[in-house]
């Protein structure tokens, strides 16, 4: 019994815990995307890479003096504009072609080649670590927790209560999943449709900003750093619903912790192929994912 | 007595706890126009749907040649000799008019034909111009379909249907937005048709109905409400205060 | 008679022979200079076209955006490399390659196409992602190092053979490989199998009712775009003797969708000049700037939105016209 436990304390509880970080830092990037996707149908391929503007912003501001805790307000707002001119500028330009997905998936993902060879360009191939806001450790039932990591997971949830409560319980909420369901019904009754389009796209690019604030701390910022996140955010997206907010936490929570704790028994070379396996699976036998999409019931 | 060429029994649907298709059966004489009248809701395009394998049957059978092809996918209902046109123009609109049609055509070549270039197959070019010269689509023929007016996409609908020279065909609203003259030019053709190929038609315009129709079936809110002669059918007090009485 | 597509594809024909001709005399000029670099250049463009070739057999006629065509380009490579390692045939190499690609093909068609749209977007994208890590840490497959030391060969063709280690010949023998490819894929499009596909694309959803299967006819497109990248990645370990992980990474895929976009999708010959465009603007950006990676990225951005059938979107018809003009004159 008591080396259940210890097995617990010493291994199977600190695996959960990293599994848990990067939980919610994956949701925290697929919330965005699963917004834009929701509302527009657009895949955004540049997603990974403005998570890395919003690292890089953070860390240029930074670099001037400017306190963390004011960059987590300070780089969305940034980001906000960035995200408005990038729809009504590109992706309005063949949102209305008849292959909708394939050009605006071919439109972002050329921005992201653009973006990450920007960032190399200013900022240099190496990583770069910003000095953690919140030092020291606890303990947390025996097992060593740094304390920004734990700072990371409260605010993490708190962050998705408060996108959950915009979308489900604000008028403005109530628009952006009027137009999801259907955009001449919502056009009709009022929805100012184009800038609730542009709107939904710079929120969703303003979170991703967001977390590459929060999570550049933890993993750093370098230019490549959206690449590696963005299969595992897409994954979830498709696992938990494109476009639904509950599922991106469900899938994000649950996969996550399927690679941590996967990686104890088997090679980590192993857990992509295990979560994309429970991609594939989920697609074949579920297409529309755990939960259904936003404004779709 | 003969097996009817297409035979519908007990056919039923359900779309969110509405009956959209009710208990439906009828038989089709072969080499006859029969059509399907109701009023707007009543169920007659779902029921194509049904027939035709779009959508998938609650309850019931469909019977072609006295065959059982409940449930069958629509190729295979394509091969058993069953072909439909759609209510909304349904083509290969970036394509040209000749190439929508020899797309239809090419299913009547055998297989090891799909691996000849499309240039060498001279019976399948026959079917093409043969179609085009009866739907009077000549001149068009290299016509992208998307900029063919409104009532030529709707006879190439009808030829498309007809290309691979089903036993039946159904046309759903084959004259739905044509002019009058285009509609009357379309009720001869499909009265022309009716030599070879068993017709079975959704139509609103009443004055074709009866004058096209070997036999009429009405339905209403799901269910059929009445079947036979359009004049049996007109003095029909049911039919009248259902159907004529809202027109 | 023929008829519309049937013309359009003459024209990509046309567009093939001055591409010919103008290696012809590219390769005349390496010889003359004694040049290696430039013919060795030309022969990788030339590989990465036929990789681009099949994401277009995809994209272009099929309706199927891959982006993870390179899970299949890297199999060749990798499959000719060791095979190459154990026994320098040419001719089992691209044997065992095209064995193994239509099995791995068809498993891998069957999981995609199970799906359709954005979703086979990014189920082939994860599939070569997947592929990627795998290879990346296989020690049996050199890791991220690769497979350094292939050896170079004679293409044996009885009266004659070539050697790949000849920048010229190889360079000439790889052009004629890929025209060969193209052309194998123009004829199929060409035939009734090949129109069921454009008409997939151009409306999948009425097909059935024309009386045809859609599943199969889009297994085979894929098994078939699955072999004309893997042969071509076949040739990359003769070309440059190691294969190393990145030829299955995402870049790879990336490129070659960049590369048919901007030649023009649903030509194939817009595969083959977009190959060799890509890999003229890479090196001559490259001789200024290391961040070519931008200004390929703007350019393909600005053929997306301006340019959305590519370039031989535009020459194309223009050829078509002109040979329309010859054959009733």
């Amino acid at each position: 019994m008591s080396t259940a436990i210890e097995y617990f304390q010493f291994v199977l509880a600190p695996q959960m815990l990293i599994g848990l970080v990067l939980g919610v830092a994956v949701i925290l990037v697929a919330l965005g995307l699963t917004i834009i996707f929701g509302l527009l149908d657009v895949i955004n391929m540049s997603h990974g890479e403005f998570y890395a503007l919003g690292a890089f912003i953070a860390l240029a501001l930074g670099s001037i003096g400017l306190p963390f805790w004011l960059l987590l307000i300070l780089v969305p707002l940034v980001m906000l504009p960035v995200g408005y001119i990038v729809e009504r500028g590109l992706i309005q330009r063949v949102f209305h072609s008849g292959e909708r997905h394939v050009t605006t998936l071919l439109l972002t993902f050329g921005l992201g080649l653009v973006m990450e060879d920007a960032f190399r360009l200013v900022f240099g191939p190496n990583p770069h670590k910003p000095e953690t806001p919140i030092v020291g450790a606890i303990d947390v039932f025996g097992v060593f927790l740094p304390l920004y990591r734990l700072f990371l997971i409260v605010g993490g949830a708190v962050v998705v209560a408060l996108v959950a409560l915009v979308v489900y319980r604000t008028r403005l909420g109530a628009m952006v999943r009027a137009a999801a369901f259907d955009r001449h019904m919502a056009a009709s009754l009022g929805v100012p449709v184009q800038h609730v389009y542009a709107g939904a796209f710079a929120f969703g690019v303003a979170l991703a900003g967001l977390a590459g604030v929060l999570l550049a701390p933890v993993y750093s910022a370098f230019p490549t750093m959206g690449r590696d996140f963005i299969l595992m955010a897409f994954t979830v997206v498709i696992v938990g619903g494109m476009g639904s907010i509950a599922g991106v936490v469900v899938a994000g929570l649950l996969l996550t912790q399927v690679q941590a704790i996967s990686s104890l028994y088997i090679s980590p070379v192993w857990s992509d192929p295990i979560v994309f396996g429970i991609m594939v699976i989920m697609l074949m036998v579920r297409p529309q994912g755990l939960f259904g999409r936003l404004g779709h019931g | 007595m003969t097996t009817p060429v297409l035979e519908v029994r007990g056919l039923s649907v359900n779309f969110g706890g509405l009956r959209a298709v009710d208990n439906v059966s009828f038989a089709v004489a072969r080499n006859r126009v029969t059509t399907v009248i109701g009023p707007n809701g009543a169920g007659k395009s779902t029921l194509f749907n049904l027939i035709s394998g779009a959508v998938r049957a609650a309850a019931g059978h469909v019977l072609i040649d006295g065959t059982d092809c409940t449930g069958q996918t629509p190729n295979r209902l394509q091969a058993a000799g069953l072909a439909r046109s759609f209510q909304i123009t349904n083509l290969f609109f970036e394509l040209s008019v000749a190439e929508n049609l020899r797309l239809a055509a090419q299913i009547l070549e055998p297989v090891r034909m799909a691996l000849r270039p499309v240039a060498s197959s001279r019976t399948t070019q026959a079917r093409v111009d043969e179609l085009l010269e009866r739907f009077d689509l000549a001149g068009k023929r290299a016509m992208p379909v998307a900029k063919l007016s409104h009532g030529e996409q709707r006879r190439l609908e009808v030829a498309v249907a007809l290309a691979g020279k089903p036993k039946i065909l159904l046309l759903d609203e084959p004259t739905q937005g044509m002019s009058h003259g285009d509609t009357a030019d379309t009720a001869h053709l499909i009265k022309s048709l009716a030599s070879d190929v068993t017709v079975l038609l959704i139509e609103h315009d009443i004055g074709l109905v009866m004058s096209l129709s070997d036999t009429v079936i009405v339905m209403h809110q799901g269910q059929k409400l009445a079947e036979g002669t359009p004049e049996a059918v007109r003095g029909n007090p049911d039919v009248q205060s259902a159907y004529f009485g809202h027109a | 008679m023929a008829d519309a597509l049937t013309r359009s594809m003459r024209a990509s024909h046309v567009l093939v022979a001055i591409l010919v001709v103008a290696s012809l005399i590219f390769a005349a000029i390496g010889v003359v200079n004694g040049d290696t670099f430039y013919l060795r250049l030309g022969t990788e463009a030339l590989i990465f076209a036929g990789l681009a070739l099949s994401v277009d057999v995809l994209l272009g006629y099929t309706g199927l955006l891959s982006l993870g065509q390179a899970l299949y380009f890297g199999l060749g490579a990798y499959i000719s490399a060791l095979v190459l390692m154990v026994t320098p045939s040419f001719w089992a190499a691209m044997g065992a390659t095209f064995v193994a690609t239509i099995a791995i093909g068809a498993i891998g068609g069957f999981i995609a196409n199970r799906v359709r749209g954005v979703y086979f977007a990014l189920i082939t994208f994860g599939m070569a992602q997947v592929a990627a890590k795998v290879v990346y840490n296989a020690r049996t497959l050199g890791a991220s190092d690769g497979l350094i030391g292939v050896p170079i060969i004679k293409v044996d063709f009885g009266f004659a053979a070539i050697s790949t280690a000849s920048p010229a010949g190889f360079f000439l023998f790889t052009l004629a490989f890929i025209v060969i490819l193209y052309a194998l894929a123009a004829y199929l499009l060409d035939t009734p199998f090949g129109r069921l596909l454009i008409a997939l694309k151009a409306n999948e959803r009425r097909v059935p009712f024309l009386g045809y299967d859609t599943v199969t006819p889009r297994l085979l497109a894929y098994v078939i775009a699955a072999v004309i990248a893997a042969l071509s990645g076949a040739l990359y370990p003769m070309l440059r003797g190691f294969v190393s992980p990145e030829l299955l990474f995402f870049s790879t895929s990336g490129n070659a969708v960049i590369t048919v976009v901007t030649g023009g999708v649903g030509t194939l010959v817009g595969a083959l000049y977009g190959g060799i465009l890509l890999t003229l603007m890479k090196s001559v950006i490259g001789s200024y700037t290391e961040h070519h990676l931008i200004v390929i990225g703007l350019l393909f951005m600005g053929a997306v939105i301006f340019l959305p059938r590519g370039l031989m979107g535009i020459v194309r018809p223009a050829i078509a016209r002109i040979l329309e003009r010859r054959t009733k004159s």
